[in-house]
């Protein structure tokens, strides 16, 4: 097997890096076991012979219908070919603007490089000297042209297919804000992100990730904000990946992690640009994914995942309460199952007298022990949760409450489960939603179930081992050298007034303290509004 | 001799939290009863004198610091001492917290056994926590830290809920007459807890892993004056809800929050008082099992201390589960044999300790140190 | 970074020892006995009678459907069992072996020790209740006349159960309200004596079915160590309130001087209640002062009470009300029952240890010795909603 192609180092103008390896990892990599069904792209460079050009193109590029090789004479006289992807490509542009200038019969005298400077109306011109480089610039839908005599090929920016419109993001709505998303483009969301902050300090550095897919990952930060250990960090870790594919940013996240075992998700994933600003302005640093309107900001902490976007633009004293309500009911959803398990089986004590008669006497005709009921409920739930995703609109919301309505109705009445264990149930539920990111809210969906058993078996003691042990785990979690649980461990003060209360922004005057960072102050202090100040 | 074994960084306030629950965790469960029994009405005095203890220890283990700041007290004492006699008293050492550790966790086993979970074997219980501790002391000091910033002001909080619960049962007079017989019965309360107190000896395992250790002597007497004040309130509150009766319980503050009723709903909430017990406690037993291996890897000289988290974990629940027949031989050991023990090894020998190494670091350089 | 070192097997290994081993405390609601109040009987003077009132579940209508709520017609909440043993302990594992669910005292709020049995001492029993876990110190502590038993067998109109009766009534503070802490206090206390509110079955009234009465507070069952040794009548028992400063929202209803029937009623809201030891000459006295608020409930005279010199002589009439009541108690107290539950041994105790240490072994002697010296003033603050007497035409009001 031919050993596939050199690393271009600091070729900007493809917009990427490849991502094969050099000296010895190539051989033990993936692309040589997959290397037959990629089809060899030689390392061969562009010779003058135009002929042979193509003929190594056409042969790469052997059944593929979509490849479109089109011969023609510029300026009636030199032979060239122009080869384009269908459907990655302006072909409007590229017919008026190159096809039409160059096959005009006034473009006879002119050398290609003369062509290109007066003529040819086409924005990002760009040389390619390899095949490699030809793929990569087709496969980009840039239209690549060779012509007899020249060495080298031109890759024109033309490339431009259908894609989402930028809509608001499913999962991350809300009341007051911005309500665009990304989309799955890549060039579309670094742009959003540059409308955002306007600044030259918004540095963008590219990527190509995937043997196969060579997807295009941008990494995005601002410069002289960011912490530098962290950038490299996250530089480092992705040059580290090996993959066939990359289909989605979670496959990024999982081969960067620092823990992968862990349930809790150690990057933030967000749709909105909004949020990818507002870490970008802490300090920390967002990967876009071609692909996929999901970007990751890194480094997060739990109390980051536990803050939704839309805390930021309600009044302050407001989103302080429904962040105290927030924190509240995402404890209950982790214990709530537990503690009435652990309550009703081994500490009847605790219950009121008149209540722990109702619900006595509620139970007496359910079979099932407490633990056995609440983890029968609890599955259902889940189960009924998960269908109700696959469902269509209209369908799920139907199915969803009337389901569990009739169905907690009629386990009520037949007597296999007690009144108080569905309101617990439906309680649990709705406090998983108030979860403002779906991952965390997976992550305590997970570990409800083992704290049951746990509670079930030992009872409230049970039930300290389980957190203690799941303290454990998030004290000794770090997502890219910060500490999960900062700032409340290791304590910073100045850092709680984004964690327990929700500070007015003119309060906000300083940035997280991730690790050593210089500009850690955001804006001056002392900018309480109130009446009118006199003027100077 | 001077590899550092543990990599990680607390900080200052996190050692001060530490500390805290070091000593609270199971001083609180069962000993007011034993000062009630000796001091009758002044038993709240008596922690007050017994910190005197614990500044002791904090003092000593600084001044150590000051002198050797990377080496823990194992590794010092060889250099004080020489190999062969340091490497004894080492082990003197080792033993002494290996012991304070099994029966530590004995007593919070029959705790628990005894008023929540009376039919569960107490071995169920020992290994559990002893599983979670050494799961904690794996994960390394820096998650130990992390985590009691977390417990500690929880415990706290709960604590403070609980006096201010129980103030509409707490009558002022009982309080009276004090001092009745002088201050001798205070003093002679005060003889139990001043080991417990001087159980922040342990500093001198952690002070090396600290990131800024100019704070150290400032959180480390916080921290003891914290446990005074918490011990002093714990008492207080016992001593108005009980009067002459305190040493008749075996757990007061436990049967105190038993008493709490508010309107005919919020009872039996000892169970909430059990459960911040149990947390306070896994700090306690992770941080000394902690120190136990680190010294023991130091002692051993092993480049790594991981290897013995299990077994030592494994030889603290044989030393809780076979070393005492019954909670009574644990009480009457922890009042009366426990003080003097403690007396020698975490008061007594560490001043002598400190006195020799400053002898000795004048005499190496002539001349009395920096620190 | 650091793995924080728990292997998949070490879980699985873990997870398996806590279900092989079984759940040992585990225990559904369903399996227990819920015990509501309990009474202890002492027979032929030997062995120990413990009857539990115990809850039932069914009653209350299952969970199948509507569920929850009263129960329907006059169908009993809870019903009563008894077992007999040398202790509570022994009297209560034979019961447990007559019952198919396992006993839980943790809601037991009502504990009545049957009079025959307070009479022969108490203490051995009290026992079982402070040592053993589940027995809540809350629980409110009652002596019954006869057997205990029989107050918990009638079903009571207002309350679901007797034990509520006995709480309720408890709770409202009209006699001694005694919990099981304050007992034992009392009991090991420098007085060496306790007091226990007195319950007496109300007669069923006509109409009523034969088990359907209720028990009242009708006394004060009085201790000397651990043995009753008398009865308080519900009028002593005020003064001993007023000297335990537990007087709650009694009302005092007292005979104007000069006049025949004319009563004239206040309740009192608040009140300063100051118990002061002196020893003085050798002897021991004890000031009382009381200061009482309050307002006008029922005035039967024809005097106005707008009237502040009129005001003052009603104030009197109230003051002297008390001290009469004060003056029986510490009669048969003192003198009767030689028993201190007023707390005078505690006050010496703290405000003069040194004498006190000297003298507590012969207090038996020295409390009926004690010299009660008393200050009540009474303030009767308000009206209520009426001026001058109602019904009275206003020609016969004495203004002056």
């Amino acid at each position: 097997m031919p050993r596939v192609c050199m690393i271009r180092q600091g070729v900007r103008g493809m917009g990427g890096f490849f991502r094969k390896s050099s000296g010895t990892n190539g051989n033990r990599g993936s692309e040589d076991r997959n290397a037959g069904t990629k089809g060899n792209v030689p390392a061969s460079s562009l010779s003058s012979d135009h002929d042979a050009n193509v003929e190594q193109l056409r042969q790469i590029y052997a059944n593929c219908a979509d490849v479109v090789f089109r011969p023609f004479l510029i300026g009636g006289v030199t032979k060239a070919t122009v080869i384009y992807i269908e459907g990655l490509t302006s072909v409007k542009d590229l017919n008026e603007n190159f096809l039409g200038v160059l096959m005009d019969p006034s473009a006879e005298d002119l050398s290609i490089q003369s062509l290109l400077e007066s003529k040819v109306r086409i924005s990002k011109v760009e040389k390619v000297k390899s095949c490699e480089d030809c793929v990569a610039a087709l496969s980009s839908g840039y239209p690549v042209l060779l012509a007899e005599g020249q060495s080298d090929g031109m890759a024109l920016g033309l490339s431009a297919w259908d894609k989402r419109q930028i809509e608001e993001p499913s999962a991350e709505a809300s009341v007051r804000g911005p309500r665009e998303g990304f989309t799955e483009t890549i060039g579309v969301s670094v742009s959003q992100l540059r409308r955002i902050l306007k600044t030259p300090a918004l540095k963008i550095e590219a990527l190509k990730i995937g043997s196969l897919s060579r997807t295009q990952v941008m990494i995005a930060y601002l410069e002289g904000i960011v912490d530098k250990t962290v950038l490299d960090e996250v530089r480092e870790r992705l040059k580290r990946i090996r993959i066939d594919g990359i289909l989605e940013s979670s496959y990024l996240e999982e081969m960067i992690e620092d823990a992968p075992y862990s349930p809790f998700p150690q990057v933030k994933t967000t749709e909105r640009p909004d949020t990818a600003c507002s870490g970008l302005l802490e300090g920390r640093v967002v990967v876009l994914t071609e692909g996929t309107p999901f970007a990751m900001v890194v480094p997060t902490t739990l109390f980051s995942l536990l803050q939704s976007q839309e805390d930021y633009y309600q009044h302050y004293i407001v989103s302080t309460a429904i962040r105290w309500l927030r924190y509240l009911f995402v404890a209950l959803s982790l214990l709530l199952p537990s503690l009435y398990v652990a309550v009703l089986t081994f500490h009847q004590e605790m219950v009121p007298t008149s209540l722990l008669i109702t619900m006595a006497a509620s139970r007496e005709s359910v079979p099932f022990p407490a633990l056995v009921e609440a983890l029968l409920m609890e599955v259902t739930f889940e189960v009924l949760r998960e269908a109700g995703v696959r469902l269509p609109k209209q369908v799920g919301a139907a199915v969803s409450i009337v389901g569990a309505l009739v169905i907690g109705q009629a386990a009520v009445q037949a007597g296999i489960v007690s009144a108080p264990m569905v309101i617990v149930v439906a309680i649990t539920g709705i406090a998983s939603f108030m979860v403002p990111r779906y991952v965390v809210g997976l992550a305590i969906r997970m570990l409800r179930f083992p704290m049951m058993l746990l509670a079930g078996s030992l009872g409230l003691l049970g039930i300290m081992l389980g957190l203690i042990l799941i303290l454990i785990h998030l004290s000794n979690l770090r997502s890219f050298g910060v500490p999960y649980l900062s700032p409340v461990a290791p304590l910073k003060p100045g850092e709680l007034k984004d964690v327990a209360i929700r500070a007015p922004w003119w309060a906000m005057d300083t940035r997280p303290h991730m690790s050593e960072n210089d500009r850690l102050v955001r804006q001056p202090p002392g900018q309480r509004p109130g009446p009118h100040r006199k003027k100077q | 001799m001077t590899a550092m074994l543990e990599k990680g960084k607390i900080s200052a306030v996190q050692m001060s939290f530490l500390l805290y629950a070091i000593v609270i965790g199971t001083v609180i469960i069962s000993v007011p009863a034993t000062i009630g029994k000796h001091a009758k009405n002044d038993l709240w005095l008596s922690p007050i004198w017994a910190s005197l203890f614990g500044m002791i220890a904090v003092g000593v283990s600084i001044g150590l610091h000051r002198m050797f700041p990377r080496l823990t007290l194992i590794q010092s004492l060889s250099r004080i001492f020489g190999r062969i006699p340091g490497k004894l008293l080492g082990l003197a050492y080792l033993v002494f917290y290996l012991i304070l550790n099994g029966h530590g966790i004995r007593l919070y086993a029959d705790f628990i056994v005894g008023t929540a979970l009376p039919s569960t074997p107490i071995l169920v219980l020992m290994a559990t926590m002893i599983f979670v501790a050494s799961v904690a002391v794996y994960g390394g000091i820096e998650g130990i830290g992390r985590s009691s910033q977390v417990i500690v002001p929880l415990y706290v909080l709960t604590f403070l809920i609980i006096v201010l619960l129980l103030l509409p049962d707490a009558k002022p007079n009982r309080l009276f007459p004090m001092l009745e017989n002088g201050i001798v019965p205070s003093l002679k309360g005060a003889v139990t807890p001043q080991g417990w107190f001087a159980e922040t000896l342990l500093l001198s395992f952690i002070l090396p892993c600290l990131s800024d250790s100019k704070k150290a002597m400032k959180w480390g007497l916080a921290a003891v004056l914290a446990v005074m004040t918490t011990l002093v309130l714990a008492n207080l509150i016992i001593l108005l809800l009980y009067g002459n009766n305190v040493s008749r319980y075996v757990y007061p503050l436990l049967s105190a929050t038993r008493y709490i009723s508010y309107a005919e709903f919020f009872e039996n909430v000892e169970a909430a008082l059990v459960a911040i017990w149990v947390l306070g406690n896994f700090i306690k037993f992770s941080i000394i099992q902690y120190a136990v291996v680190l010294g023991t890897a130091q002692w051993l000289e092993l480049a790594d201390y991981r290897p013995l988290v299990w077994p030592i974990g494994f030889v603290m629940l044989l030393i809780g589960f076979w070393s005492l027949p019954n909670q009574m031989v644990l009480t009457q050991y922890s009042s009366t044999v426990f003080p003097y023990y403690s007396l020698l090894f975490q008061t007594i020998l560490p001043l002598f300790i400190l006195f020799v190494a400053f002898l000795r670091i004048r005499a190496s350089r002539g001349g009395p140190t920096s620190g | 970074m650091r793995k924080h070192g728990l292997s998949l097997s070490g879980i699985a290994l873990m997870v398996s020892i806590l279900f092989l081993g079984g759940c040992w405390d585990r225990s559904e609601i369903n399996d227990m006995a819920i015990v509501t109040a309990a009474a202890i009987d002492k027979l032929d003077g030997q062995s120990i009678e413990l009857t539990l009132q115990l809850f039932i579940p069914k009653a209350l209508g299952g969970g199948s459907g509507s569920g929850g709520g009263a129960p329907s017609g006059g169908q009993q909440l809870t019903f009563v069992r008894s077992g007999k043993g040398l202790n509570i302990a022994d009297a209560a594992s034979k019961l447990q072996a007559r019952l198919p669910r396992r006993i839980f005292w943790g809601h037991c709020k009502v504990f009545i020790l049957g009079e025959a049995f307070a009479r022969e001492g108490v203490k051995e029993e009290m026992d079982y209740l402070f040592r053993h876990p589940q027995p809540r110190e809350r629980a409110f502590m009652f002596v019954s006349q006869g057997q205990a038993a029989e107050m918990l067998r009638p079903v009571p109109p207002l309350e679901r159960y007797t034990a509520e009766v006995a709480r309720e009534l408890s709770e409202q503070k009209i006699g001694i309200r005694v919990t099981l802490k304050e007992f034992l206090e009392m009991l090991d206390g420098e007085g060496q004596a306790a007091a226990l509110p007195y319950l007496r079955l109300q007669p069923p009234q006509k109409g009523e079915k034969k088990n359907q009465s209720v028990p009242f507070i009708a006394g004060t069952a009085v201790f000397k160590r651990d043995k009753m040794n008398g009865l308080l009548t519900m009028r002593t028992t005020r003064g001993a309130l007023w000297l335990r400063k537990e007087i709650q929202k009694a009302s005092i209803t007292v005979r104007l001087q000069g006049t025949k029937r004319e009563f004239i009623t206040m309740t009192p809201i608040r009140q300063r209640i100051e118990i002061k030891p002196r020893i003085h000459d050798g002897q021991w006295i004890i000031h009382v002062h009381i200061h009482t608020v309050g307002d006008l409930v029922q005035n039967g005279t024809n005097l106005d009470p707008m009237n502040p010199d009129l005001l003052h002589l009603m104030e009197q009439a109230v003051q002297r009300s008390i001290a009469d009541r004060v003056e029986e108690a510490l009669d048969r107290l003192q003198r009767n029952l030689n028993a201190d539950i007023i707390g005078f041994g505690e006050s010496f105790h703290r405000a003069y240890p040194k004498p006190w240490r000297q003298a507590r072994e012969r207090w038996d002697e020295l409390f009926p010795k004690v010299q009660v010296r008393m200050d009540i003033r009474v303030n009767i603050r308000r009206p209520g909603l009426g001026s001058v007497p109602a019904a009275v035409p206003s020609d016969e009001v004495k203004e002056k």
